[in-house]
């Protein structure tokens, strides 16, 4: 279970992006987070993997204080959490093997990952993962010459390379064209059913949320004002969510 | 509207006491509204351009004028103009408009033209008497020492009329001269060696040029600076240096070691050198490198600062250390720019390796030096033409594979044939063969870094006894000042001269008849041809036309900064949007109204911040020019040197270390705020 206690984040220009952040998430489930852009949702994921340091609180994943971890300790903790990005993060003109094997770092000894010696075992575990994604017949192409969704599918399997418990997904359709968002999010839904990862998603469509998630929490200045079932959103949560001038869109 | 009215009261009330203090201290009204770049130099060019004024009154009576019982000079007037200027400007800062800092400006060029005109010794009338030195040195490069024929016993060079002569009696058949290669065209790119100095025969082995000894340096020193610049380099980067406890302090060490050794000239640090190896290429290498490695080093940090983020946020994401993420997030993302710029250091350093020679002592700089002392201005020539083959050829090479990697194409998935896989072995041979080749003929001798010669720490104590008596501080200064001001001279011109044909070497506005773009290629190649010789190598020419002094000196920069400046003209001029164009024309404006309202917008900020680029590049170049009679802080410098008077050479070091870096800051400063 991950447990949020008052969660807070002040950026060195003073901007509050967190200010009193409470909430759980049971293992298993598939947790939205939405809000408007600058509600803090990306904040919140990156403090759970202390990408960014939290000004204070406390985060606990299974009985591990992840804010008191150190060094090492929070590398240790890093690699059992998977995490896929908006902008995909992938380098581009490394080969899409390259891009998944660097989701092995966290595992293997620094001096012979700096010569690019891995394993038997992971290097079978690249094309398993890129099987997961259908991409295997892409494992020798340059990030750069794929497709949006298909570099995203790369950032999955980059995920996977970690055996993740737990995968933190940054507004991972964003960038992508609409009608490519339910592929995508379809492989996170796997990955929370089948194998039973705790998925925490942030994302912008609201009938997303409702095909997807499990349970959602809904931030706004840096609060979590909302929390319960995709559908308890109704209007009335929704205008308090966006704003009163937001209207509902939906895509296909 | 009300904040208008406060904005106008508040104006009213403060105008008196700023206009007074920069009444009677410039700037000070600017620096009293907290315009403190402003202010400072206002502060700073008053008191330039007034020690500036007495300076040449007193050395050279220049503007002298007199006035009641003071002897003074006008132009003081001129100054009084600036001066006014900055009271009107402190006044106008409270507006909402600020003033125009053309007048200020334009009264302080006129100044600084003035006295660079005389302290330059700028007499034009010269170029029209000695127009017969002029055809005679002309005559002499044009025809360059390559062959030689037998006269009676007695070498002499064969020039075009006898090559003419000879090829006109071999096709009717008369007898012809015994036609062979010179000694000077050995000198220059090597000969087979048969006869031992003894006069003994020896097996036959072959005897590098000066050329092929200046290509040697310039690819050494590459190797060399890239191969210290690359490990430096994470160093000068924010974005590791910040992952790291204490990393900061590291970051502005590295910064600031990178900046003093740009700044410092290949020339001065090879000066600095030869103290410590002695005469020779290795010299000459090791000061290129220096140079090269801290020019390097700062481009690879920014280009390290400047990766896409993404991938390291990703890698670390999952766990990865600071030495993986540089592995798998930062290399493979900096390795293509990497590369370009290794290969427009080339470029640089083949470029630079050509004059090392006047003060380190090897490659082609050297052979030209001789040559000019003994006016074998035949000899010159055939090194001249040499050096513009060679560093054309290099520049080819390396903008071509610049613009290949810059693509940055993936590589074709297919398995590679036999020619694909024998391609790299036979590439990594040659390529250790030359390298093995360059290390031996470039005398490179890394013992001799830590046995430094006997005399080493007698010099360098005589060195750094930096010498401040009165009258050796007037000659640097008088010097450096006629250095500083031979260069802006030069700009000027050069850059007057390149503005109009620039427009010709613009692809974009020449694409549309056949004439024109003939003369697009025409120019261009005009452009490369000029840029390949540094001015250092030119001011031979014009000692001769012009005679010895900072006039022969500017002269040669002026056709470096001719052809520099017009390169990088034509290509601001093909680098504008074409966007504007097509509004403006849409209004229905006609040629010269879009070229006014559309194009000259455009281009000049580019322009100007160009301008003061090449003021800097210039000034490096004048303050060596001196070596080869152009006048200037150099000639100080090799005085000194030649009469073993260290300590004042000292003196001349520092004087230029500071200078230059001063100046590259301020260009820096001036183009940041430009662009």
């Amino acid at each position: 279970m991950l447990k949020i206690e008052h969660l807070r984040k002040v950026y060195p220009n003073g901007v509050v992006a967190l200010n009193d952040v409470n909430f759980s998430v049971d293992d298993g489930e598939f947790l939205a987070v939405i809000g408007l852009s600058g509600s803090g949702k990306s904040t919140l994921l990156r403090c759970i993997n202390r990408l960014i340091e939290p000004t204070s609180g406390k985060i606990t994943w299974n009985g591990v204080d992840i804010t008191a971890a150190k060094g090492n300790e929070i590398r240790q903790i890093r690699r059992q959490i998977g995490m896929i990005f908006q902008q995909f993060n992938l380098v581009k003109r490394s080969s899409v093997f390259t891009n998944v094997l660097s989701g092995r770092l966290g595992y293997v000894d620094t001096l012979p990952s700096l010569l690019k010696i891995f394993s038997k075992e992971d290097h079978a575990k690249v094309y398993q993962n890129l099987d997961q994604v259908d991409l295997t017949e892409k494992a020798h192409v340059r990030a750069d010459s794929l497709s949006g969704g298909q570099q995203q599918r790369v950032g999955i399997a980059r995920a996977l390379m970690q055996d993740p418990k737990m995968i933190l997904a940054d507004e991972p359709v964003a960038s992508l064209d609409p009608v490519l968002a339910h592929s995508i999010l379809k492989y996170l839904e796997l990955l929370n059913k089948e194998r039973k990862m705790t998925v925490l998603c942030s994302l912008h469509f609201l009938d997303l949320v409702h095909r997807y998630a499990t349970r959602a929490i809904a931030l706004k200045d840096g609060d979590v004002v909302f929390e319960g079932l995709p559908k308890q959103i109704d209007d009335v949560q929704f205008k308090s969510i966006y704003g009163q001038e937001a209207e509902k869109i939906s895509i296909i | 509207m009300v904040q208008n009215k406060i904005q106008l009261e508040k104006t009213h009330r403060n105008i008196f006491p700023v206009a007074f203090a920069s009444l009677f201290v410039p700037g000070l009204g600017q620096i009293l509204q907290k315009r403190f770049l402003r202010g400072i130099t206002i502060f700073l060019s008053g008191f330039i351009l007034a020690f500036l004024i007495q300076w040449s009154l007193n050395l050279y009576n220049l503007g002298q004028f007199v006035f009641g019982k003071w002897l003074t000079s006008w132009l003081f007037v001129p100054l009084a103009v600036f001066w006014v200027w900055n009271v009107l400007d402190s006044i106008k800062l409270r507006n909402i408009k600020p003033a125009s800092p053309l007048l200020g400006i334009l009264s302080a060029v006129f100044i600084l033209f003035i006295i660079a005109w005389d302290v330059t010794d700028v007499k034009p009338n010269r170029l029209v008497e000695r127009f017969g030195d002029a055809k005679i040195v002309a005559t002499r490069v044009i025809n360059p020492d390559y062959l030689s024929v037998e006269i009676n016993g007695v070498y002499e060079i064969c020039d075009w009329k006898c090559l003419s002569v000879n090829f006109k009696n071999k096709i009717s058949g008369l007898p012809t001269q015994n036609i062979q290669m010179s000694e000077n065209l050995g000198d220059i790119f090597g000969r087979i060696k048969r006869v031992s100095s003894i006069g003994n025969p020896i097996k036959p082995t072959f005897v590098t040029g000066k050329l092929i000894e200046t290509i040697a340096i310039g690819l050494m020193a590459t190797i060399f600076s890239t191969l210290i610049a690359i490990p430096l380099s994470f160093f000068g980067a924010k974005n590791i240096m910040d992952r790291m406890p204490g990393g900061n302090v590291v970051y502005y060490v590295m910064r600031t070691i990178f900046n003093f050794g740009r700044a410092v000239d290949t020339v001065v640090w090879g000066i600095l050198i030869i103290v410590w190896v002695g005469l020779g290429s290795f010299a000459g290498v090791i000061a290129l490198s220096i140079h090269s490695a801290a020019a390097l080093a700062k481009l690879y940090s920014e280009e390290i600062e400047h990766i896409d983020p993404g991938p390291v946020e990703a890698i670390t994401a999952s766990g990865g250390n600071t030495l993986q993420v540089i592995r798998y997030g930062v290399i493979p993302q900096i390795i293509p720019s990497f590369l370009g710029y290794t290969l427009l250091r080339w470029d640089i350093n083949m470029r630079s390796a050509t004059v090392v020679g006047f003060v380190a002592g090897g490659g082609i700089g050297y052979f030209v030096l001789e040559t000019i002392r003994m006016g074998a201005y035949q000899q010159y020539a055939a090194a001249l033409w040499a050096v513009a083959v060679v560093i054309i050829i290099v520049d080819t090479i390396s903008s071509r594979l610049r613009e290949n990697i810059m693509l940055d194409k993936p590589k074709s998935p297919k398995k590679p044939g036999l020619i694909g896989y024998l391609k790299p072995i036979f590439l990594i041979i040659l390529g250790l063969a030359a390298f093995v080749y360059c290390w031996t003929i470039t005398e490179i001798d890394l013992k001799s870094l830590f046995q430094p010669g006997p005399t080493f720490i007698q010099i360098l104590k005589d060195f750094s006894k930096i010498d401040l008596s009165s009258d050796v501080l007037d000659l640097v200064t008088k010097q450096i000042i006629i250095t500083i001001l031979q260069a802006m001279l030069a700009t000027f011109f050069g850059a007057i001269l390149a503005a109009p044909v620039s427009f010709l070497a613009a692809k974009n506005l020449t694409g549309k008849s056949r004439l024109l773009s003939w003369l697009y290629y025409l120019t261009r190649s005009v452009f490369n041809f000029l840029r390949s010789i540094e001015a250092l190598l030119y001011a031979a020419i014009f000692v001769f036309w012009v005679g010895i002094g900072p006039f022969a000196g500017m002269l040669a920069l002026v056709v470096t900064t001719f052809a520099l400046i017009g390169k990088l003209f034509s290509e601001a001029i093909e680098n504008i949007e074409t966007g504007p164009i097509e509004a403006v024309n849409a209004t229905g404006a006609n040629r010269i109204q879009m070229i006014f309202y559309a194009i000259i917008p455009q281009i000049v900020p580019s322009f100007v911040s160009y301008l003061v680029y090449q003021w800097d590049i210039n000034i490096r170049m004048a303050t060596i020019i001196g070596f080869a009679g152009g006048g200037g802080i150099g000639l100080t410098l090799s005085t000194f040197f030649g009469s073993l008077q260290y300590h004042k050479a000292g003196t001349v070091v520092l004087f230029i270390v500071v200078v230059v870096a001063l100046m590259d800051l301020a260009s820096a400063k001036v183009r940041e705020l430009l662009v």
